[in-house]
């Protein structure tokens, strides 16, 4: 008898607990929105009349054109989708509005239909996913359209039927070239070559070694180059590590390695810097993580890679959110918009029969300004 | 009393009312019922409507805790059961953009589901002398490797034509058709588990397997039941998540099986066999469900309710050994 009246004890206070934890969380919550929402108002100190607070609070802004934008990232410790994060809440707070900042639990689809589900009921305005899978969400994200949600994906795109428009880094073609001429130039125009991808189902990464291969293929100045296996290192560093030293181990003549994901290039980049490899790197990667293996002597695996800017893709996701929840466009081919300070930014076709935005060209990062950049992210 | 703790069965059920609130599925209701008060404290859109719209994900962990909850009871276990999810939606998925007719395409998910869980059961009852954790982490790497060579070089696939899977995704008023089948199947479980024979044997096998052989038990005719039954409800599991996501992909299903064994521990089944009730089990589920659904709307980050729900596992599994250890040494003390 005793045990149990123990267990039982334990357990109310376990429960008691949880309570008071949380109960300390919303107090701080509404004081918080209290803030935001009228600041000239000094902060009710009585907790009788936070709850009360809460409530007016989300009215207010709506009054004021704020409204709440959700950013789904692919996961957490992804640095490139941490800083579209960033750059989707500054302009969010430039709009005057909240952002809400979600990382799924595991980097699946069915972590982030989670997610999802937990926006929609709390009836935010819009939703920005960078999609795990390209079709897996369409259930998700064709309810949260029905309650009244404006949808777009950034990064990586969801498919036609989930939503309004995608915000691309650039267009398909132009970073296959890209690639494509950056493997040309490093190898000398012959030999071996290898791809570190991410996962196999991601979508932007499939279309890009999809364009790759199509422009290999398509002009006999690359007849010389051999594209010897695609390896899919899942975004995990411990994976991507692993996956380069089998391609090592398996192509000792290989010249080139391109790793168009900020994760797999890292981890080959130390890969082949630590065992002083003769095989070169490029693809798309983070100054901040690359730096140190940037340059053009042998001591360094990688002479240049590329990326776009990932603070300013998170910001044009906001700005493309806000606009559709405005009514301002529609994301329709041809609609126009402003995107803050960032200028004027067109709609146009997609690849895939929808929409997209593309925010502009890669950007190339070399020994001269890599020292720059690596200070911004 | 069969024992104090509130996780074995009784001999004799007592019925009171205060019995039963300090049995251990009688605190987790208590527990329920408190993280429902907490969540709606917390969180401004904790209605029934959005807890049952945002529920179908976790629902279709929920039909695999039943049957796991048997395999438990019996002392053995499966983790191969995610991948047979993703097997048997990949399967499905296939068979769907092949043409078969909608019910044709239900017909190959469970039959894939139940064909896994068979070969589970086979291997389990063949070689007993081999753990069921090594066996079905055979099984689990095999079914996925397996579904991912039926996925491709893409690793997902979706369907071409969803409208069948639109309609098993449907509604009654707010409570999709999946609650009432899992209600349904709660039901038929803790029948057979408390009022069965077969039940009975199930915790004879747990706290006994060579007595409860050597008693007339079919020891192994049970085990092979279990797995296909949980092949089977794996099925199940498969078809709903499908209507969730219109595919599949290689990482459907990943981590149900953890999902599935973490709510029958909580719920006070041991995994050494012999202890616990399904209805604690079910129990669990529902606070598991409701807790993540509540602090999900609050957007606490999910990897901070990751480590929630796993601190509460491991008071969930400490509780009744600190309490025993304590009752322990009072009645040395009081002989003394």
């Amino acid at each position: 008898m005793k045990k149990k009246v123990l267990s039982a004890i334990l357990s109310v206070a376990m429960a008691a607990t949880l309570l008071v934890g949380c109960g300390s969380a919303a107090e701080e919550a509404p004081a918080a929105a209290t803030e935001e929402a009228a600041p000239a108002e000094e902060a009710p100190a009585e907790e009788a009349e936070a709850p009360a607070e809460e409530e007016a609070a989300p009215a207010e802004e709506a009054a004021a054109g704020g409204g709440t934008y959700a950013f789904v990232s692919k996961s957490a410790g992804n640095p490139f989708n941490e800083r579209q994060a960033t750059g989707f809440e500054e302009a969010v707070a430039d709009l005057g509005g909240t952002a809400i900042i979600q990382h799924p639990e595991a980097p699946t689809a069915d972590a982030q239909i989670t997610v999802i589900q937990s926006l929609i009921s709390q009836g935010v305005d819009s939703i920005c996913v960078a999609a795990n899978d390209e079709n897996a969400l369409q259930a998700a994200l064709e309810e949260a359209a029905a309650a009244g949600i404006k949808v777009c994906s950034v990064d990586s795109t969801v498919n036609v039927a989930s939503r309004l428009t995608h915000v691309n880094q650039a267009g398909v073609t132009e970073i296959g070239q890209c690639l494509m001429d950056a493997v040309y130039d490093i190898t000398g125009g012959e030999g071996q070559w290898a791809i570190l991808s991410a996962t196999s189902q991601a979508a932007n990464q499939n279309a890009w070694i999809e364009s790759m291969k199509e422009i290999q293929a398509a002009d006999s100045k690359y007849a010389n180059l051999e594209l010897v296996e695609v390896a899919y290192g899942d975004d995990e560093p411990q994976k991507s590590t692993d996956q380069t030293q089998a391609l090592l181990q398996n192509y000792p003549d290989l010249k080139v390695i391109c790793a168009p994901t900020t994760v797999g290039i890292a981890a080959a980049a130390k890969v082949l810097q630590d065992q002083g490899s003769s095989v070169k790197l490029t693809g798309l990667g983070l100054p901040s993580e690359m730096a140190e293996y940037i340059g053009d002597d042998d001591a360094h695996s990688c002479p240049y890679m590329f990326l776009w800017n990932p603070i300013d893709l998170g910001r044009l996701g906001a700005y493309t959110s806000a606009a559709l929840v405005s009514g301002e466009i529609t994301g329709a081919e041809g609609d126009k918009f402003t995107a803050g300070d960032m200028g004027d930014y067109e709609i146009v076709k997609a690849g895939d029969g929808g929409t997209e935005i593309i925010l502009g060209a890669p950007f190339k990062f070399d020994p001269s300004n890599i020292e720059e950049w690596k200070e911004v992210y | 009393m069969a024992g104090k703790s509130g996780r074995t069965i009784s001999a004799t059920p007592d019925k009171s009312l205060k019995k039963m609130l300090l049995s251990w599925e009688g605190m987790l209701l208590v527990l329920f019922i408190a993280i429902n008060i907490l969540c709606k404290c917390i969180s401004p859109v904790y209605t029934l409507t959005n807890v049952l719209r945002e529920m179908p994900k976790y629902l279709t962990e929920i039909f695999l805790l039943f049957p796991m909850a048997y395999i438990l009871l019996m002392g053995e276990i499966d983790i191969s059961v995610g991948s047979t999810v993703c097997l048997a939606a990949t399967v499905a998925c296939l068979s769907s953009n092949a043409g078969v007719p909608f019910i044709g395409v239900l017909a190959i998910g469970l039959i894939t589901g139940t064909v896994c869980g068979m070969i589970n059961g086979f291997l389990a009852t063949k070689f007993r002398e081999l753990p069921t954790m090594i066996i079905t982490l055979g099984t689990q790497i095999v079914f996925r490797g397996i579904a991912e060579i039926a996925l491709g070089d893409g690793g997902s696939i979706s369907l071409t034509n969803a409208d069948g899977f639109r309609m098993i995704a449907g509604k009654v008023g707010p409570v999709p058709y999946m609650f009432f089948i899992v209600i349904i199947c709660a039901v038929i479980f803790t029948v057979i588990a408390e009022k069965r024979v077969f039940g009975r044997n199930l915790y004879a096998i747990g706290s006994n397997s060579r007595t409860a052989f050597y008693s007339g038990v079919k020891v192994n005719q049970m085990l092979f039941i279990s797995y296909t039954v949980l092949g089977l409800l794996a099925g199940v599991s498969a078809l709903f998540l499908t209507s969730a996501t219109y595919g599949a992909n290689t990482t459907t299903g990943k981590g149900f099986e953890m999902d599935a064994i973490a709510m029958a521990v909580f719920g006070g089944i041991s995994t050494a066999g012999g202890k616990g009730k399904l209805a604690g089990g079910i129990i669990s589920a529902f606070t598991i469900t409701c807790l993540r659904v509540g602090l999900g709307q609050i957007n606490m980050n999910p990897q901070v309710i990751l480590i929630i729900l796993g601190a509460l596992l491991i008071c969930a599994v400490l509780l009744p050994n600190i309490s025993q250890s304590i009752s322990d040494k009072k009645k040395k003390a009081s002989r003394a």
